[in-house]
């Protein structure tokens, strides 16, 4: 009974274990895969041009969903509370970089009906039947990336911002967030409420540092730009460090969009040589010449493949495509052998994440190692007990002609029919208690006000609740092996014993 | 010896053919660094259906010499004069384990004087349990009817028929012993080896334990050698040996 205990016990505790942890890490990459798509085609700062040709390429290849522009880069970001600080742009064009990813579903401020799972008591603005028409405005504005300016009766492109970048947004016990109006300090030594909503009325500064087509930087640029709605996306990094701008907006502030080609005149052959000012359209001495088109260019290509292709082959098939067109785009676009490095899968633009996710995997294998090294024990000498009690009825069975493999036999058979039902009741009341982990939370909470799992502290609202039948069937056949092991030494030790002693033995 | 054997030779109610036969039997045991000496060379025959008493003092090795003959254990190893325990034409000190094993289920039958019942199982499967080991797991499956039979008729015989569902530990010392014997019975072995059956009774169920032994082995036609205190008992047996400093001598 007591080995029984102890084996359902440990089973428990390491399927339970195993589960949630496994479930965080799974839900971490799972988050880091949100705003990134399958595989990503990259040339930093400077950008490559001719991407729609790309986009073209890749979206008729029958292994490739859909692919999206994006520029990707750091600027400064003034707040409502004039905090200035560093943060991650991206430019976006909203409608494709939603088809490769799962930007649209990120946006938090949106009309909702259910409430979220721990929101027992429905404090969620969002749920508000009132605000109905005011969230779903501010959802499409969020999905579209732009907002109507009263002033002047027009939409003005707009920006979405990660919902923890501002700190006006208080994370609630029950997972939501609830808009704060903090005070902000004056240069006279007073202070101000900050009333405002980032999605209705707010606005940040943008400021970056534009490079020209060699890489040089340039004159740094800012922009306001209006907020239309906040986006969470289960990363805490990027949902505290990023804002999303409208493609074209960042294009031009880093003088990536389309544009002529100028060149000064200086020393030409032609001193007097004279050209039409186009703004003035009187004639003055010939200053710049036109000598062609610098094509727009982005720093980066999302690319989506259709499901139930592996990601390798998405991989693979991404490169084959950028080589055909770097031979179409020759001298014009980096070239593929460059390229080849840069044209990453998101496993590999997470790998830091990744990698510090599979070492706290390592870490906890070693521990549940560790745990399962001591059940062996804990059968181990439970069962050496239970022999040493048995010591005279193994005697007697000898004298009866018992023989020492049947008594061997004898032991590890009880071991394992210890150790089976031990992992199904342990394995079975792992499944259980992973499924209902939530409520056995809430529960532990509301009965002794033990609260574990606080969302104000942790990123994620639930504690995963999923059982993976392949680890659960781990987990039981190791707690069978366990109990045949722990049981086969007090088997081999009590069969072998001199009979005539265990007769003696008191 | 060979006057032992003509002695054998002339007791009154045994049959002629010797069913086990010792010679030359040592044993020691080693506590450590120290060996002690028990038996000094022992030889004894036992007839067919012969019931011997074997009488001596405490620690002068009854117990020792019983579980010899049983195969539970083997004599020194004695290159000069090669100990010998015979059981009919099978030499046990040559026999291999497994044949021991079987030896031990198929032909003996063991009495203890604590009784040695398994606490957790019934009256009738502490003496079907001796049916289980003889035919094994699976053999016993397709003898399962014939040994409960068998079992709950010896029962009934030692007047336990109404306690075949209880544990040992709801017994008394008497009612307990008998289930012992109902045990060591079912396997209808040739030879009982009995270890003070009586030495932990009071002497009234020590009788009783006694008288069921008898009937039985008069039925059966059993060889019973049995180590007893009891003058008394030792009077009515066949024959009567005493161990002494490690050897028998004859009463
Ligand atoms: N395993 C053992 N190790 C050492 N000495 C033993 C062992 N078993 C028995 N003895 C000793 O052998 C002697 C004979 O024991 P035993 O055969 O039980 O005598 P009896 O049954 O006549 O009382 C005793 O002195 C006992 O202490
Ligand atoms: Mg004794």
């Amino acid at each position: 009974m007591l080995a029984m205990a102890a084996v359902m016990l440990s089973v428990a505790t390491i399927l339970i274990t195993w589960s949630v942890m496994g479930g965080f890490l799974k839900t971490l990459i799972e988050s880091g895969k949100t705003l990134v798509g399958d595989v990503a085609i990259v040339w930093p700062n400077v950008g490559f041009a001719h991407y729609d040709d790309l986009i073209e390429r890749l979206e008729a290849d029958e292994m490739i969903d859909s692919a999206t522009p994006t520029i990707e880069t750091f600027g400064l970001i003034k707040l409502p509370d004039d905090r200035v600080e560093l943060i991650s742009i991206k430019g976006i064009d909203a409608a494709s970089y939603s088809a490769v990813t799962g930007f649209a579903d990120t946006m938090w401020w949106k009309p909702i009906t259910e409430p979220t799972s721990k929101d027992h008591a429905g404090a969620d603005l969002r749920l508000d039947p009132e605000n109905k028409a005011f969230f779903a405005e501010i959802e499409e504005n969020g999905k579209s990336m732009s907002r109507f300016n009263t002033k002047t009766g027009l939409y003005e492109p707009a920006g979405v911002l990660g919902i923890e970048v501002t700190g006006l947004n208080a994370r609630q016990v029950w997972g939501g967030y609830i808009p704060q109006s903090p005070l902000r300090a004056l240069p006279d030594g007073g202070t101000e409420w900050i009333d405002t909503f980032m999605p209705r009325d707010g606005t940040v500064g943008l400021t970056i540092l534009a490079l020209d087509s060699q890489g040089h930087p340039i004159d740094p640029v800012t922009r306001t730009i209006p907020i239309a709605n906040e986006f969470q996306s289960g990363l805490y990094e990027v949902d505290q460090g990023t804002i999303f701008v409208p493609l074209h907006v960042i294009q031009k502030m880093l003088r990536l969009h389309e544009a002529q080609r100028i060149e000064r005149v200086k020393d030409t052959d032609n001193p007097f040589a004279v050209e039409v000012d186009p703004v003035t359209g009187e004639l003055g001495p010939k200053m710049k010449e036109i000598i062609g088109i610098d094509p727009a260019r982005v720093t980066t290509v999302f690319v989506r493949g259709i499901d139930g292709v592996e990601l390798a082959e998405i991989h693979q098939r991404v490169r084959d495509i950028y080589e055909e067109f770097a031979q179409a785009h020759e001298g014009e676009v980096p070239e593929s052998y460059l390229m080849q490095n840069q044209i990453k899968t998101w496993e590999e633009m997470n790998k830091t994440m990744i990698s510090a996710v599979k070492k706290e995997t390592g870490l906890v294998l070693f521990i549940f190692g560790i745990v399962s090294f001591t059940t062996v024990f804990l059968v181990l000498a439970i069962f050496w007990s239970m022999a040493t009690e048995k010591t005279k009825d193994i005697g007697v069975l000898r004298a009866l002609g018992a023989s020492t493999p049947g008594i061997a036999w004898l032991w590890i058979r009880y071991g394992a029919s210890i150790g089976i039902v031990g992992s199904v009741t342990g394995t079975a009341m792992g499944y259980w208690v992973v499924m209902n982990i939530n409520e056995i939370h809430d529960w532990m909470g509301e009965q002794f006000g033990l609260v574990i799992w606080d969302p104000r502290q942790y990123y994620f609202v639930e504690i995963p609740s999923a059982v993976e039948p392949d680890k659960a069937l781990i987990v039981f056949v190791i707690g069978i092996l366990t109990c045949v092991v722990g049981a086969a030494i007090p088997a081999i030790h009590s069969a072998r014993m001199d009979p005539v002693k265990a007769l003696r033995f008191e | 010896m060979g006057t032992q054997m003509q002695e054998d030779g002339q007791g009154s109610t045994v049959a002629s053919q010797p069913i086990l036969s010792v010679r030359a039997v040592q044993k020691t045991y080693k506590l450590g660094r120290v060996k002690v000496p028990v038996l000094h060379g022992v030889d004894l025959n036992v007839q067919q259906g012969e019931w011997v008493t074997i009488l001596g003092a405490s620690g002068s090795g009854k117990s020792t010499l019983l579980h010899l003959l049983g195969g539970l254990d083997r004599p020194d190893k004695n290159s000069k004069s090669p100990a010998s325990v015979k059981y009919q034409d099978r030499e046990l000190t040559r026999l291999s384990k497994r044949a021991l094993d079987r030896y031990r289920a198929d032909d003996v039958g063991f009495v203890f004087q604590f009784y040695h019942l398994l606490p957790e199982l019934s009256v009738l499967q502490n003496v079907t349990i001796g049916g289980m080991i003889k035919y094994g797991r699976l053999g016993y499956r397709t003898h399962r009817k014939e040994i409960v039979d068998r079992a709950s008729s010896l029962l009934d015989r030692f007047g336990l028929s109404h306690r075949l569902k209880h544990r040992p530990a709801e017994l008394s010392g008497g009612e307990r012993q008998r289930v012992a014997i109902a045990r060591a019975l079912i396997n209808e072995p040739s030879l009982l080896l009995a270890d003070e059956p009586t030495g932990n009774l009071d002497v009234k169920t020590g009788a009783s334990i006694l008288d069921a032994i008898i009937e039985h082995r008069r039925d059966a036609g059993l060889t019973l050698v049995m180590v007893t205190h009891d003058e008394r008992i030792a009077e009515k047996s066949d024959r009567v040996i005493r161990l002494v400093d490690g050897r028998v001598t004859d009463a």
